[in-house]
């Protein structure tokens, strides 16, 4: 049994964030749509006015959120609405993806497409790639992990007892 | 109350084995912090070591804690209790110029509001101090009432006698408590040698007298001496996360979505800019230099002023690890006319 | 060292610059920054291995510019700098954040720097930054001080190798980083050093909303440090002050000199260069690659 197969096995759905340009690809989202294209529904798209306004910060704040894999898509190179959004994006993308991979974080959590607003297929094709690649990797560990951790200097029972007491808290909270 | 023994150093690692055995944390000094033993040989109760680059205060001060979890929904918040469980810890070799740390902060803890956290974590504690027999050019315990062989904050105090025995003093009740089931491990002390021994510490010099500086802070608010500093420091805070002391922290909420979260203590310095920030954008103490007269003030004027404790253990962190090596017994012995 | 001195009392004596930012001796192994606008105190600057400090984060504080604010205008501030120093200079040139023309540039002849203050200077301590240094002088500085000598060679070890974290698979890598950022205590130490860091505001003191949280847990300790390195790649000039800062010794300049790298490898670009050039983040290319966008 491959992994993917193991974690749908689970009942396992992967969440992922897309940043989309208000311009291109959210045109091309809307597209897929009406054209009654299918592809998976594990994406959560979030308009943004241009793949250059995307801040690195709002991807990490994705990953704390939850977030298994995120997408950054925007026009294609000189398409872009603002003439240059986008160029600047693909260096800041470039910079960050290499950083991130360098931190230990999958190659594929963190992808990113140029999607016009003609081409509903090309955001079909894209968006059930990613499912699948994130299918592949699973769960986001490394970072779920951290996310139940308050201090580091605790002895590692209280830190057990802590996390206990935080997910009480969180099923209490509903 | 004080009693002394004379361990041997390898039963006093056996009593330590033990501590880690009953699933007991024990803190011992690290290469740069306090660290949690996991096994007895990597303890190496160096006398002669320097200061650690940061104490053990985040064991009974954590750098970051939660203090309550909250949840909202339409018409009503839901608070629930973060509960602390204070476990035992034990802090093997402490410097005396650590071990009265939590002493300081006590009263601070226990001023105008009793915080349980701190308490508990601090009632918890076994501190087994050890004589130090080093000093470097920024050590002034000497000079704000500590020394070398203080026993103030230990409930033991070991005194290294060779490189196998210990002289043990038992100073409390506590520390007593601690020590009965390893009776057996006891003999009887030498106490003439722990004299001599005690009588060959090499204290640091005294830098300066704490009443002098007092009253100077108190006539020179004004002083453009605070300017020359202000113009050098960066305004990091190195300086007051490394002290043993420096207590101050920042309350923040923390989402874990909209309607949930928790509500946070953290660390937090009195250099950094933002530190005294109003939410109208007024900011009182706006340039470093009002900034680190805070600072000194803080230690030697205001806190001795309500507490009667001088705000520092002259252990020279601060000094040591500064990055652009602002040393506080320099500007304290220059607090004078 | 005498010469420095001397260069640095007649600027101040006539008037020439407002302030000269240098480095005093502390201690026996120790220096420390200090800015001088009596020319009688100009004896006090040192050039020695322990001039540690990137005294170019001074350029940029309010305090320091409000020394040069004069009614007739903005006078010079003078500056001693190693010439590795000199690369955050012409980096906060490009970022249009100093000029040029209010600069004197005191560059030191330098033969390598200690690792950490108190250690003796020798083969073991060489700070890494020296280890394959190639810019021992500057051509430009307005004044060069000291003799150009050979840097020891480096016999010490480092404690972290880049190449050996790269070949790490990513599941460890995290982990080692999680590890080292763990330790963080957020004393920001490393941002108040860094010359390059000179934001108004960092965005880890924004609070509304609060991109980065600003407790010290694992995952506010992993936002800021990733966000810093962010925020530094294309611009890190190397100085390591950051590294020798950080009180709990986490090796941060791993990651600056892993992006560094990669900037020179993705765009043809090194920090701090030459002033002609656009910032790498600031510009773009047309012709950059599109391997990575689908």
């Amino acid at each position: 049994m491959d992994n993917k197969e193991k974690h749908i096995e689970n009942g396992w759905e992967p969440k992922i964030v897309a940043f989309v340009c208000n311009w291109c690809t959210y045109a091309g989202a809307d597209l897929a749509g009406t054209s009654r294209l299918k592809y998976p529904a594990n994406m959560k798209i979030i308009r943004v006015m241009c793949s250059g306004a995307v801040d690195p910060v709002f991807i990490l704040k994705a990953f704390e959120r939850g977030a298994d894999g995120v997408l950054v898509s925007g026009c294609h190179p000189n398409d872009c609405h603002y003439n240059a959004g986008n160029f600047h994006a693909r260096r800041r993308w470039d910079l960050f993806h290499a950083l991130l991979d360098f931190a230990g974080i999958e190659k594929e959590r963190l992808q990113f497409s140029w999607i016009s607003a003609s081409e509903g297929k090309k955001f079909a094709d894209v968006v059930t790639k990613i499912t699948n690649d994130i299918k592949m990797i699973g769960p986001f560990k490394g970072y779920q992990e951290m996310n139940r951790q308050f201090t580091t200097e605790f002895p590692e029972q209280e830190k057990e007892k802590l996390v206990q007491q935080c997910t009480e808290a969180e099923a209490v909270n509903g | 109350m004080t009693e002394e023994k004379l361990i041997l150093k390898e039963d006093l690692l056996r009593i330590c084995d033990d501590v880690i055995k009953k699933g007991d944390t024990l803190l011992a000094p690290g290469k740069s912090e306090y660290v949690i033993v996991k096994d007895v040989s990597e303890i190496k109760l160096d006398p002669e070591a320097l200061p650690t680059k940061i104490s053990f205060k985040s064991y009974v001060f954590p750098k970051s804690e939660p203090v309550l979890y909250y949840k909202r929904s339409k018409n009503d918040v839901t608070l629930i209790d973060a509960d602390v469980n204070g476990r035992k810890i034990v802090v093997l070799g402490a410097k005396p110029c650590d071990t009265g740390s939590i002493d300081i902060m006590k009263d601070l803890f226990n001023w105008d509001y009793r915080d349980e956290f701190f308490n508990l974590r601090a009632k918890h504690f076994i501190m087994i101090g050890m004589m130090c027999k080093t000093h470097d050019e920024y050590c002034f315990c000497t000079s704000v009432g500590c020394s070398p062989v203080s026993e103030n904050g230990s409930d033991l105090f070991l005194i290294p006698l060779s490189d196998k025995e210990f002289a043990l003093r038992i100073v409390t009740e506590k520390g007593r408590e601690f020590i009965e089931p390893y009776f057996r491990f006891l003999c009887d002390a030498d106490t003439k040698r722990t004299e001599e021994v005690l009588s060959a510490a090499k204290n640091p010099e005294t830098a300066f007298d704490p009443d002098e500086v007092h009253e100077w802070l108190g006539r020179n608010f004004e002083s453009p001496k605070w300017d020359g500093i202000g113009e050098v420091c960066l305004s990091c805070a190195q300086c007051a996360f490394a002290c043993p002391v420096c207590h101050c922290f920042d309350i923040v909420d923390e989402d874990y979505s909209y309607s949930e979260g928790r509500r946070m203590k953290n660390w937090d310095g009195c250099q950094f800019g933002h530190f005294t920030l109003h939410a109208s954008g007024h900011n009182p103490r706006d340039i470093q230099s009002k900034r680190y007269r805070q600072r000194i003030n803080h230690k030697f004027r205001y806190y001795v002023d309500k507490f009667g404790k001088i705000l520092c253990t002259g252990c020279g962190r601060c000094s040591r690890g500064c990055p652009v090596s602002i040393d506080i017994k320099e500007i304290v012995s220059n607090c004078k006319d | 060292m005498d010469e420095l001195r001397r260069f640095a009392r007649e600027l101040l004596l006539k008037k020439e610059v407002a302030a000269v930012i240098g480095y005093e001796q502390v201690g026996e192994a120790r220096t420390r920054p200090v800015v001088i606008t009596d020319p009688d105190e100009c004896r006090r600057l040192v050039l020695n291995e322990y001039c540690l400090n990137n005294l170019v984060v001074y350029l940029n504080r309010a305090r320091i510019k409000a020394l040069a604010r004069s009614k007739e205008g903005i006078r010079k501030l003078a500056v001693v700098a190693k010439p590795c120093d000199i690369r955050s200079i012409v980096a906060l040139i490009q970022e249009n954040q100093i000029r040029r023309e209010n600069l004197m540039i005191l560059s030191m002849n330098c033969h390598g720097v200690v690792r950490d203050f108190g250690c003796e200077f020798n083969g073991d301590n060489l700070a890494a930054k020296c280890i394959s240094c190639n810019t021992q002088s500057s051509t430009y500085a307005d004044k060069s001080f000291g003799e150009v000598r050979e840097i020891p060679k480096f016999t010490g070890k480092l404690e972290y190798d880049l190449s050996e974290i790269e070949q790490l698979p990513p599941s460890k890598r995290m982990e080692f980083f999680r590890e080292q950022f763990d330790k963080c205590i957020k004393c920001y130490a490393c941002r108040a050093v860094c010359p390059l860091c000179y934001c108004q505001r960092c965005i880890t003191d924004k609070t509304i909303p609060r991109w980065i949280e600003s407790s010290s847990h694992s995952r506010g300790n992993f936002a800021w440090n990733i966000v810093r390195a962010l925020h530094l790649s294309g611009r890190c000039t190397g100085c390591g002050e950051c590294e020798r800062a950080c009180p709990m010794d986490i090796p941060l300049s791993l990651l600056n000199r892993k992006m560094a790298m990669k900037s020179k490898e993705l765009f043809g670009y090194e920090s701090g260069k030459s002033t002609d050039n656009p910032t790498l983040v600031g510009s773009y290319d047309q012709k950059d690659s599109d391997e990575l966008f689908m």
